[in-house]
């Protein structure tokens, strides 16, 4: 009888011991998920705050931007009519798109001003999350600050001839802030109002939207994002087609 | 063996996760630029996944339910492994984003084999964790812990609350 006794105690230790492992298991266990489940919620919950807090703090839509959200227009309102509507998708730290820009950037911006073409300017910034910086985002700020103080053209030609001969190096903010405004001759007041704007960021969530959206429509229509790419009324010029600058307007009309 | 391949994948997750924390939009954006998942889905993935990086390489450098944490980790290798050969067929340039006339094509598609070289590199590593999940130096040492035979002793509590002897 005693013997017996024993041997049910014992089992009754054994048992309780295998529930108090099982216990601390489940317990362990529980507690690295809900650890994990609270960071991901905080994570989300900051990353959404951030968005707000930026949306909030005095943004800035600059002047020459389109009601959509989607460009800068250049040269707005002086498009004849039926002129073919051409959008220039493009990211300051793109080498290519410097190429662009320098070949014929010149040819596209005075098309626009003598209302031949009408003119759109969708500034991305998809470089940043590949090549680990801000400055597609920051140089975008900039452009669009200069907007507001009636720069944005020359401006945007600037930052392209300071892009950093290696791609990754991103702009400076000095260069960014103080080099470029020199350059373009912003002085005096309006120098007062872009520092301003660009210390704030003002402009940052048009320009971050804007990205957005122009990796939306990039991806519509070309089944990938890739910088420069050119639109010419919602479709797709092809790059290899572009010839002698002089031939640019008759390479739209054929593709409008 | 197992220990080295718990360190190995586990210290480049937390790295990885680490990297990316503090940069949620930028994750957010490299999500969006492999274009698999839809828009509104890749903000979740491009937050939550920093964080879940670094939660499954804590896990698994300290041997903490190495055989799951093996397992998710080995997961989420595959799911990279398949969003880049994903990207490389689609012929889409990722890190620079950029149009490439003809020869320029190479310096930057040639990154795409390394990186699932790579990547596998550490799949593999997850699997051998996952497969053979005891190794040394691990907090499953203690949670997993064998029932001591309580032959003897009276109080099973105060054994189990003693350190394991490693």
């Amino acid at each position: 009888m005693t013997q017996n006794n024993r041997e049910r105690l014992r089992q009754a230790q054994a048992d309780a011991a295998k529930q108090q492992r099982l216990n601390r298991i489940i317990g362990v266990g529980a507690a690295i998920l809900v650890v994990v489940l609270i960071a991901v919620f905080i994570g989300v919950l900051v990353q959404n705050q951030s968005h707000q807090a930026a949306s909030n703090s005095s943004a800035v839509t600059p002047p020459n931007a389109t009601s959509d959200g989607k460009a800068i227009a250049i040269s707005p309102g002086v498009a004849k009519q039926g002129a073919p509507l051409v959008e220039l998708f493009f990211d300051y730290q793109c080498p290519y798109c410097k190429l662009l820009e320098t070949t014929y950037g010149s040819s596209f911006t005075s098309l626009a001003a003598s209302g031949d073409i009408e003119l759109h300017y969708r500034t991305m910034s998809f470089l940043d999350a590949s090549l680990g910086n801000d400055a597609s985002v920051r140089a975008g700020i900039a452009a669009t600050c200069a907007d507001e103080v009636g720069k944005y053209s020359v401006f945007h030609n600037e930052i392209y001839a300071e892009q950093p001969e290696t791609e990754g190096q991103g702009y400076t903010d000095d260069a960014l802030r103080d080099s470029i405004p020199a350059k373009v001759g912003i002085t005096g007041d309006d120098l007062t109002t872009f520092q301003s704007c660009y210390d704030k960021q003002a402009t940052k969530t048009f320009v971050t939207t804007m990205g957005d959206l122009g990796v939306q429509d990039l991806q519509a229509v070309t089944k990938q994002v890739s910088t420069p790419t050119v639109f010419v009324n919602g479709k797709n010029l092809s790059l290899n087609d572009l010839g002698d600058p002089s031939g640019l307007l008759d390479l739209i009309k054929q593709n409008a | 063996m197992t220990l080295g391949a718990r360190l190995v994948l586990g210290v480049v997750l937390m790295v990885a996760g680490l990297l990316k924390v503090t940069r949620l939009d930028a994750s957010i954006q490299s999500v969006r630029l492999y274009q698999i998942l839809p828009w509104d889905v890749t903000a979740a993935v491009g937050s939550a996944l920093p964080i879940i990086e670094i939660a499954v390489g804590l896990l698994l450098v300290t041997g903490t339910f190495v055989r799951v944490s093996a397992v998710v980790g080995s997961l989420l290798m595959l799911a990279f492994i398949i969003g880049i050969s994903s990207v490389w067929a689609r012929g889409i340039n990722i890190d620079c984003g950029c149009f490439s006339p003809g020869a320029e094509v190479d310096a930057s598609q040639t990154q795409y084999p390394l990186e699932i070289l790579r990547d596998t590199g550490l799949l593999l590593c997850g699997a051998w964790a996952a497969w053979r999940p005891r190794s040394p130096f691990a907090v499953d040492n203690w949670l997993f812990a064998p029932v001591t035979e309580p032959a003897e002793d009276p109080d099973p509590t105060i054994a189990d609350d003693k350190e394991p002897a490693r």
